[in-house]
């Protein structure tokens, strides 16, 4: 391998380490978070279920760029607490696709929840689960099966969302690309980053779909 | 004896009474068979006794304890000790699909019966045997028959050592030619003395097992008796006019 190669491609990989980490710090904060607002959503308490409503909407109805955005670099020009919140811009781009991906979850596991035959439940009630096996026994599993090829596909969204950190200028996968790009005067590095987010999300459908048939029931 | 008792039940779904004024017993090993049209209220009817459906006035009481009484409902200790005495069998079977037919079998008396696994394993092993799927515990809901799923449901049922079984057209979802193997162990379980209530459009089944027919039409007992009385020279006209329908 000629250095030139080397010293294109190391930079690079070390951008997907980025990627990577914020792609795993992402999905494993969002689905427990997601799966909590789909639970504020289905509450009897109306005002718990209707901020949870609310804030679906707006993360869903606004774009992710502006939300990263606006955490970066809206946040710290805020009036008294600006200057409290004047974040690591890992740590606020983590954050930003944390609150923005778990309302996706959120609907993703309501949508799984609509699913379920109101059956179950009353089978359940019937062999007298208590509501909390009900839900974990009966209804979670089903749940997290009816979800998984949404979660699947949305879990692959999210790994190309991480481009996004582009126009944060944190530096990752796209950001090291475009660089060489740049100083070499070449399109090769496109390509390049181009098959390292395919790896990537090659290994992630292989994971889900291991995971669907390893939880296949129907 | 009586091992429930109901009285002047009544349920509105909005505007729509579908109960009015029911009243009846059922005695230790009756098996009771309850007929009647499509939207008698015979199904709201079962789902009332283990507490699927909130009753809006009337007494229901099953074994000497008091589900609900004038319309006001036990403490939820009172009430889980009460449905815990019944198992009921539904028409779609409402099985559990991310379970094998063993698990779906074991899962209630693990959760809820504080036994040694060993003897819930040995038990569903026999209950299985009993109904005819030994080979298939391992097998999950998808992969059976709905004859197979509505034995297995009754298998689960009866896991929990019910004293009296609700069933709930336990055949109407079934291809014709499936009907008879769940009939059969319906039957078998009447041989045992089991205390049984049974919606059921299965007219032959209810006279053959049954000692105890209730013919209901709109939300209303018309009339109760022996099948062979029942069946065979009713009172009145709109049980008449129902079994003409479906005797014929």
């Amino acid at each position: 391998m000629s250095t030139e190669f080397i010293n294109m491609i190391m930079p690079m990989l070390e951008g997907a380490k980025v990627t990577i980490l914020l792609f795993l710090i992402a999905i494993v904060s969002s689905i427990p978070l997601g799966f909590i607002l789909t639970l504020g959503v289905k509450s009897n308490n109306k005002i718990v279920s209707w901020l949870a409503q609310t804030y679906i909407y707006l993360m869903r109805g606004t774009p992710l760029l502006l939300q990263l955005l606006f955490i970066c670099f809206g946040l710290p020009l805020l009036p008294v607490v600006g200057e409290y919140l004047v974040l690591d811009r890992f740590v606020a781009a983590c954050l930003g696709f944390i609150l923005n991906y778990a309302a996706y979850f959120a609907e993703i596991f309501r949508g799984g929840l609509l699913a379920i035959d109101k059956g179950q439940y009353e089978a359940s009630h019937v062999l007298g689960l208590n509501k909390w096996q009900t839900t974990t026994r009966i209804i979670l599993p089903q749940m997290f099966r009816i979800a998984l090829p949404a979660i699947s596909n949305e879990s692959v969204t999210l790994v190309k969302d991480t481009a996004l950190l582009y126009a944060v200028a944190v530096p990752e996968l796209l950001h090291f690309a475009q660089t060489a790009v740049n100083r070499d005067f070449t399109v090769v590095p496109f390509f390049f980053a181009g098959m390292i987010y395919l790896a990537i999300t090659l290994v992630l459908t292989m994971f889900f779909k291991w995971l669907e048939r390893r939880f296949k029931f129907v | 004896m009586a091992i429930i008792e109901v009285s002047n039940l009544k349920k509105s779904f909005g505007e729509l009474e579908v109960l009015k004024q029911i009243t009846f017993d059922v005695n230790k090993n009756d098996v009771v068979a309850v007929v009647g049209p499509s939207g008698s209220g015979k199904s709201t009817m079962l789902r009332s006794l283990v507490y699927l459906e909130e009753i809006n006035d009337g007494s229901i009481s099953v074994a000497g304890h008091k589900l609900v009484e004038s319309g006001i409902y036990s403490k939820p200790k009172e009430i889980n000790l009460i449905t815990s005495k019944m198992g009921m069998v539904f028409q779609h079977f409402n099985l559990f699909p991310h379970l094998t037919v063993q698990e779906n079998l074991e899962i209630a008396p693990k959760l809820l019966k504080k036994e040694p696994f060993s003897v819930i394993q040995r038990r569903s092993t026999e209950l299985l045997e009993k109904v005819g799927l030994s080979d298939r515990a391992k097998a999950y809901p998808s992969q059976l028959s709905g004859g197979q799923k509505q034995r297995v449901a009754i298998a689960r049922a009866l896991m929990m050592d019910p004293e009296i079984l609700l069933f709930d057209e336990p055949t109407s979802a079934l291809d014709p030619e499936l009907t008879g193997e769940v009939l059969q162990v319906m039957k078998n379980l009447a041989e045992e003395h089991m205390t049984m209530i049974v919606v059921t459009h299965e007219m032959e089944f209810a006279k053959e097992v049954a000692n105890r027919a209730i013919f209901m039409d709109n939300g209303e007992i018309i009339e109760t008796g022996h099948p062979s009385v029942l069946f065979t020279n009713p009172q009145f006209d709109r049980t008449k006019a129902f079994l003409n329908r479906t005797l014929r």
